[in-house]
C-alpha cells in the first residue's frame, strides 16, 4: 500500500467530493424523470447549474447571509475533511450539525417570512433526524470499541452484519438530510413552489451556487457513509450504497410531501425505536 | 508568598472593599472604591495564580471563629425570616441552629488527626480565578448599570451603597468557600453566599422581586440544612473537613452534601428560585449564573466526586444531573423571555457539570471542569450583554430583538460571540459536551439524556441567533454610545470567551488532563479512559479553524464587495412596498406589503416555541416529581430510606 | 454555448390571464413536451429564476407588482411573454383597467404568439430565450422583440356602451 500524504487526501477529497456528489445528484434527476416516464435532463446537468449560478448576478437582503452562506459550505468541507481521515465519528457529525445550523442562521438572518419559516422547519428536521445519526454513532462505537472513522475498516467484517436496522434508520434520516419528499418541508429540489423554495429563498447568483456546491459535498458524505456500512469488499460497499441512495428517490417519487409534526412524530417512533433496538440487540 | 496574606487577600480584601465602598456616601469616591475593590479581587486571584497551591492552618482559634461565624450566619438568616415573616425558613434556620449547636456539643473529634483548615489545589484554584477574575468585571459593569438603572428603579430599591457593598462581600464569602477545607468554614461561607443572593435579588423590593427573595432563601436554607446535617454526620464521625470526609468514605453525609450542592446549583426540582432571581438587577443575575452561587454546589459536586467512584451514588448523582440537562434544555426552547432562556440554559449546563461528576471516569471530569470555566464566562457575558439590550430597547423579549444589530452594533457582535460560545467550535463548550458524551458511552440512559439535551441546546440557541441578527441592509454602521464601564467589562470578557475558544485544547491537554490525572491519582485509572477521547493526540483540530477560517476571510471580502444596486427586497410575492420608502426607515415600511386597500402590513414571522404543544405551567410539576425521585433514590440507595 | 444557456430556470408570474396560458405552460412540464430536457426548471421564486415568463395583460394594480418581480430577477435574464395579452391586452384589451401589453411596463425579449399559445410554439420561445441567455451572457447586446403583428384588439362598438335604461324605455 502507497503512503499517500495526508494534505494530498485532503486536497483530493475537497476537489472529488462535490464532483461525485454532482454525479450523483444527475443520476437522482435522470432517473426520477424515467420514473415520472419523461427523458429527463442530460447526467451533466447538475454541473451546468452550479457553473450557471456562479455566473449570475448575486442579489442579497443583507451582509450577515453571505457570511453564512460560506461557514455552511466550510463546515461541510470540515466534515468532508474529518471523515476521510477517518476521524472521531461525533466530531464529524458535529461539524456536519454546525453546516446545517449556518444554514437556518443564514435562512434567519433576513427579514422574509418565507425563508424564516423555511429555517424554523429546518431546525425541525433536525430536531428529526440527529437523535437516530447519534444513535448510529453510538452502535459503531459498541461495534468497534472506539469512536475513530477509521477504525471502521479495521473491523474486518462488514458493519451492515451487525447494524442492518440503524443502516434502515439511516436511510430514512439520508432522506431529511438531502430533502426528499414525504420530508422536504423546509425546501426541496423539485416541486419548488412549497414555500417559494423556503430556506434558500433569499438567495441568488453565486451565493446559491455555494449552497448547491455544499449540498453536493453533502450527497457525496450521505452516499460515503451509506457505502462504509460494506468494508470488506469495493463493489459491495458500492452496491450498497447505491441500493440505499437508490431508495431514496424511489420513495421520493412516490410519496407526497407531509407536514413538519408529522415528520417528528415519525422519525421519533420508527427510525428511533429501530435504531435503538438494534443497539439493544448489540449491546455487551 | 505568606500563605495567610493570599488567603486573606482573597476572602476578606474584597469583603473590606465593599465596607468601604458601602460607607462612602458621594457616588464618585463609591465607584473609585468599587474599582480599587476590584481590580484589587483580580490582582489577589492573580497572586493566588502565582503562589501555587497551598495549605493553610491558621491556628487553634480558628475553630472558634467560624464557629461564631456560623451561628452568626444562621441568627442572621433567622432575624431575615422574622422581619419577612416567613415561618417555613424560620423552621428551618432554627433547625439548622440546633444541628450545628449539637454539632458542636456532642462531636466526637477529630482523633488528633489534623487536616489544613484551607486548601487552595487545581480545582480551587480554577473556581478561585473563576471567581475573581469574572465576578470584578460583572460589578465594575454594574457601576455603568446601576447609574441607568437609578432613573428607572422603583422607589423601594435598596440603596447603591448596600447594593456594591453586598456585591463585593459575594466574591469574599465564594473565595472563601472554594478554599475551605473545614466543614464549618464551607457552612459558613455557604450561608453567607445565601443571604447575599438573598438581599441582591430583593433589591428592587418590589412584591415581586420580595416574593423571588424569599423563595430563594427558602430553598438555599433548605440547602444549607442538608449541608449541616451532613457535616452533623462527620464531626459524630471522627472528622470535620471535606478531606476527612472523602479519606472515610462516608457516603450518608456525601449525600446530604450533594443535596445541598443540588439545592445551591438550582438542579430540578430546586430550579424555581434561580428562575425567579431573574427579577434582580442584570449584575446581580450575571453573577449569581457565571461567577458565584450556583458555582459553588457544582463545585462541592466535583470536590467530592473523584472520592466516591464506583458507588451507587454517583450513578443516581449523574441520573439527576442528565436529567437536569435534558429538562432545562427542553424548558429553555418555549421562552422567549431573553433572561429565562439564559436562566434555563445556565441550570441545565449545572446539570451537564453534576452529570460529568457522578459519570464515573477522569474524562468526564475533565470536561465537567471545563465547563465550569467556559460556562462562568460565556454566561456572564450573555447577561451583560441582555442587561445592556434590555436597557437600549426596553425589553427583553427576544422577538424584540430583531433589528438590534444596526442599533447596538457593538453589545450584538458581542452577545452573538457569547451565544457562539456555547454552541459552535472551536469554542470549549462544544469540546466539554463531546468529551462528556464520550465519556458517558458505559451509562446509556445518561448519555441518551445528554445527547437530548444538547439538540435541544442547539435548537434554542439558533433561535435566538437567528432572532438578533436579523438585520436590513445598511452601508455603513455606527458604534452605540454606552457606558465606558459597560464597554470596557463587555470588552474584557468578550476578549476573555476568545481567548479561551481558540486555547481550548491547549487548556485541556497542558492544564485540565494533569490537573483532573493529580485529582484521580490514589484511584486506579485505567488508560483507556483517557483513550476514548483523543483530542489531544490525534485530534486533527486544524481544519475547524483553518477551513471556517479560509471561508470567514472569503465571505467577509464578498460582503464588502456588495454594492447598493445588489441589495433587493425579500420576496414577499411582488408585493413589496416600494423600494424608495426604505431609506426613510430602514427598519419597517420596506419590510412591509400592501394587503387590501393599499394597506401596509409588516411581513413578519416569530419564531418556534411550540406553545400550543407544550405547556411549560403543565410539565414542570412532573419534571420536579421525577427529580424529587431520583434524589429520593439517592437517599435510597445509600440506605437511609 | 455557456453554462447559463444550458440550465434556464423560469419562474412564472401570471400577470391578469384567464389561465389558459397558465395551464398550457405547466403542459410543457408534462412527460409529453418535458421541457427539462433543456435544463427548464420551473422554480417559484424570481431570485432564483432567469427566465421570468409572463401571462396576462398588464392593469394598474400588477403593473407595480411586475415591476418588483423583474427587479429581482438577477441578471443576465429574459423575459418571455406568453400569450396575446401579454402584448396588447388580448381580449382585455379596452377594458377600464387595462395598460395593455407588459412591454409597458418591463423590456420583453420574446413574444410567444397564440391565445393560448401551444406547448411547441412556448418549447419554441424558449428555444429562442435560450439562444438570447447565451448572447447576453457573452456579454453581447440583444434586440427587444418586435411587438407580434397579430393582435386580438376587439373593437368596442358605441351601442354597447349606451345606457341600458333607455332600451328598456
Amino acid at each position: 500500500m502507497v503512503d499517500v500524504p495526508q494534505w494530498l487526501i485532503i486536497i483530493l477529497a475537497l476537489v472529488y467530493a462535490p464532483i461525485i456528489g454532482l454525479f450523483l445528484m444527475g443520476i437522482e434527476r435522470k432517473l426520477s424523470a424515467r420514473f415520472q416516464g419523461r427523458i429527463g435532463p442530460p447526467l451533466f446537468q447538475p454541473y451546468y447549474d452550479l457553473m450557471k449560478l456562479f455566473s449570475k448576478e448575486a442579489l442579497v437582503l443583507n451582509r450577515v447571509q453571505i457570511l453564512y452562506a460560506y461557514l455552511h459550505l466550510a463546515f461541510m468541507m470540515v466534515t468532508v475533511v474529518l471523515l476521510v481521515l477517518g476521524q472521531d465519528l461525533l466530531l464529524v457529525l458535529f461539524a456536519h450539525a454546525f453546516s446545517t445550523i449556518c444554514l437556518i442562521l443564514g435562512g434567519m438572518c433576513v427579514r422574509s417570512p418565507y425563508s424564516r419559516i423555511g429555517s424554523h422547519r429546518k431546525i425541525m428536521q433536525m430536531v428529526a433526524y440527529e437523535p437516530i445519526m447519534i444513535l448510529m454513532v453510538i452502535g459503531i462505537y459498541i461495534n468497534q470499541g472506539s469512536f475513530m472513522g477509521r477504525d471502521v475498516f479495521l473491523l474486518g467484517k462488514p458493519m451492515l452484519l451487525t447494524l442492518p436496522l440503524i443502516f434502515v434508520a439511516f436511510v430514512v434520516a439520508g432522506m431529511i438530510k438531502l430533502d426528499k419528499s414525504p420530508f422536504d418541508v423546509a425546501t426541496s429540489h423539485h416541486a419548488h413552489q412549497e414555500l417559494v423554495k423556503g430556506i434558500t429563498i433569499e438567495y441568488s447568483g453565486p451565493f446559491l451556487g455555494i449552497i448547491e456546491l455544499t449540498f453536493a459535498y453533502e450527497v457525496f458524505v450521505i452516499f460515503g457513509v451509506m457505502a462504509c456500512f460494506w468494508t470488506t469488499n469495493l463493489w459491495a460497499g458500492l452496491g450498497l450504497a447505491l441500493a440505499g441512495y437508490g431508495t431514496m428517490i424511489l420513495v421520493d417519487n412516490l410519496t407526497a410531501r407531509l407536514t413538519t409534526n408529522w415528520m417528528v412524530r415519525y422519525m421519533w417512533s420508527i427510525p428511533l425505536v429501530l435504531a435503538l433496538s438494534n443497539l439493544i440487540w448489540i449491546y455487551k | 508568598m505568606n500563605k495567610a496574606i493570599i488567603v486573606t487577600a482573597l476572602v476578606a480584601g474584597p469583603v473590606l472593599w465593599g465596607v468601604v465602598a458601602g460607607l462612602s456616601k458621594p457616588a464618585k469616591m463609591r465607584n473609585a472604591f468599587v474599582i480599587l475593590g476590584s481590580f484589587f479581587t483580580i490582582i489577589a486571584g492573580l497572586l493566588a495564580l502565582k503562589g501555587g497551591r497551598f495549605t493553610f492552618s491558621p491556628g487553634p482559634w480558628e475553630a472558634g471563629l467560624s464557629f461564631a461565624l456560623e451561628l452568626a450566619t444562621i441568627l442572621a438568616i433567622l432575624g431575615v425570616a422574622i422581619r419577612i415573616r416567613s415561618r417555613p425558613i424560620l423552621y428551618l434556620a432554627a433547625l439548622q441552629l440546633a444541628v450545628a449547636l449539637a454539632g458542636h456539643i456532642i462531636g466526637t473529634g477529630t482523633g488528633g488527626v489534623l487536616e489544613p483548615v484551607f486548601i487552595l489545589d487545581a480545582l480551587s484554584m480554577v473556581l478561585v480565578l473563576v471567581i475573581s477574575l469574572v465576578g470584578p468585571v460583572i460589578v465594575l459593569f454594574a457601576i455603568g448599570y446601576m447609574e441607568q438603572h437609578a432613573h428607572h428603579a422603583p422607589p423601594t430599591a435598596a440603596g447603591e451603597r448596600r447594593f456594591f457593598f453586598i456585591m463585593l462581600a459575594f466574591l469574599g464569602a465564594m473565595n472563601g468557600l472554594v478554599l475551605a477545607n473545614s466543614l464549618q468554614w464551607l457552612a459558613s461561607f455557604w450561608e453567607i453566599t445565601t443571604l447575599c443572593s438573598f438581599f441582591l435579588i430583593g433589591y428592587d423590593g418590589t412584591d415581586e422581586s420580595r416574593a423571588n427573595a424569599q423563595r430563594a432563601l427558602l430553598i438555599n436554607t433548605f440547602g444549607g440544612l442538608a449541608l449541616t446535617v451532613g457535616s452533623f454526620w462527620c464531626i459524630t464521625h471522627g472528622t470535620d473537613t471535606l478531606t476527612g470526609l472523602k479519606a472515610a468514605q462516608l457516603v450518608i453525609p456525601m449525600a446530604f452534601l450533594c443535596l445541598a450542592a443540588l439545592t445551591k446549583s438550582a438542579q430540578v426540582p430546586f430550579q424555581s428560585w434561580l428562575l425567579g432571581a431573574m427579577v434582580a438587577p442584570t449584575p446581580v443575575s450575571a453573577l449569581l449564573h457565571s461567577a458565584t452561587m450556583v458555582k459553588a454546589g457544582s463545585y462541592l459536586v466535583l470536590r467530592l466526586a473523584p472520592a466516591f467512584r464506583g458507588t451507587d451514588l454517583m450513578v443516581v448523582l449523574a441520573l439527576t444531573g442528565a436529567f437536569t440537562f435534558a429538562a432545562a434544555s427542553f424548558l429553555a426552547i418555549v421562552q422567549s423571555n431573553a433572561k429565562k432562556v439564559l436562566a434555563y440554559s445556565t441550570i441545565s449546563n449545572l446539570g451537564l457539570i453534576v452529570a460529568c461528576a457522578g459519570i464515573d471516569s477522569p474524562l468526564a471530569y475533565a470536561a465537567a471542569v471545563m465547563i465550569l470555566i467556559y460556562h462562568a464566562v460565556s454566561k456572564g457575558l450573555l447577561f451583560l450583554c441582555v442587561g445592556t439590550i434590555e436597557q437600549s430597547i426596553g425589553s427583553r423579549d427576544i422577538e424584540d430583538m430583531g433589528g438590534i444589530m444596526y442599533k447596538m452594533p457593538f453589545t450584538t457582535v458581542v452577545a452573538l460571540l457569547g451565544m457562539v460560545s456555547m454552541l459552535l467550535p472551536p469554542f470549549g463548550m462544544l469540546l466539554s459536551k463531546w468529551m462528556a458524551i464520550e465519556a458517558s458511552i458505559n451509562m446509556p440512559v445518561v448519555m441518551f439524556l445528554i445527547v437530548v439535551g444538547s439538540a435541544f441546546s442547539v435548537l434554542f440557541w439558533a433561535k435566538w441567533l437567528g432572532r438578533i441578527q436579523t438585520v436590513s441592509f445598511h452601508p455603513r454602521y455606527t458604534l452605540e454610545p454606552l457606558s465606558p464601564f459597560m464597554r470596557a467589562s463587555l470588552f474584557i470578557l468578550a476578549v476573555g470567551v476568545l481567548v479561551l475558544g481558540f486555547g481550548s485544547i491547549i487548556l485541556y491537554r497542558d492544564i485540565l488532563r494533569p490537573m483532573v490525572t493529580g485529582i484521580f491519582q490514589r484511584i486506579p485509572v485505567g488508560v483507556s479512559e483517557w483513550s476514548i477521547f483523543r483530542a489531544d493526540s490525534e485530534f486533527a483540530f486544524w481544519p475547524f479553524i483553518v477551513i471556517p477560517g479560509v471561508f470567514l476571510i472569503l465571505a467577509i471580502i464578498s460582503s464588502l464587495r456588495i454594492r447598493r444596486e445588489q441589495v433587493r427586497l425579500p420576496y414577499l410575492a411582488g408585493e413589496n412596498v416600494d423600494m424608495k420608502d426604505w431609506s426613510v426607515d430602514g427598519d419597517v415600511l420596506s419590510y412591509s406589503f400592501r394587503t387590501f386597500r393599499d394597506r401596509f402590513e409588516p411581513a413578519w414571522s416569530s419564531s418556534q416555541y411550540m406553545r400550543s404543544s407544550v405547556n411549560e405551567a403543565k410539565i414542570v410539576p412532573w419534571l420536579n416529581m421525577v427529580a424529587f425521585l431520583l434524589i429520593l433514590a439517592m437517599f435510597g440507595k445509600i440506605h437511609l430510606l | 454555448m455557456k453554462a447559463l444557456a444550458r440550465s434556464p430556470w423560469i419562474c412564472h408570474y401570471n400577470c391578469n390571464s384567464c389561465n389558459g396560458c397558465d395551464i398550457e405552460l405547466l403542459a410543457c412540464l408534462t412527460p409529453l413536451y418535458d421541457v427539462e430536457r433543456f435544463g427548464v426548471i420551473n422554480v417559484g421564486n424570481p431570485k432564483h429564476a432567469d427566465i421570468l415568463v409572463v401571462t396576462g395583460s398588464v392593469n394598474h394594480r400588477n403593473a407595480r407588482v411586475l415591476k418588483n418581480i423583474y427587479d429581482q430577477v438577477p441578471k443576465p435574464n429574459v423575459v418571455v411573454a406568453l400569450g396575446v395579452c401579454t402584448s396588447s391586452g388580448g381580449i382585455f384589451a379596452g377594458c377600464y383597467n387595462i395598460l395593455g401589453g407588459i412591454d409597458k411596463v418591463i423590456p420583453v425579449d420574446v413574444f410567444v404568439v397564440g391565445c393560448p399559445p401551444k406547448p411547441e410554439a412556448m418549447i419554441d420561445g424558449f428555444a429562442k430565450a435560450i439562444g438570447l441567455l447565451d448572447a447576453k451572457a457573452k456579454g453581447l447586446s440583444t434586440p427587444l422583440a418586435e411587438k407580434p403583428r397579430i393582435c386580438m384588439v376587439p373593437t368596442v362598438r358605441p351601442e354597447a356602451e349606451a345606457p341600458v335604461s333607455s332600451e328598456k324605455a
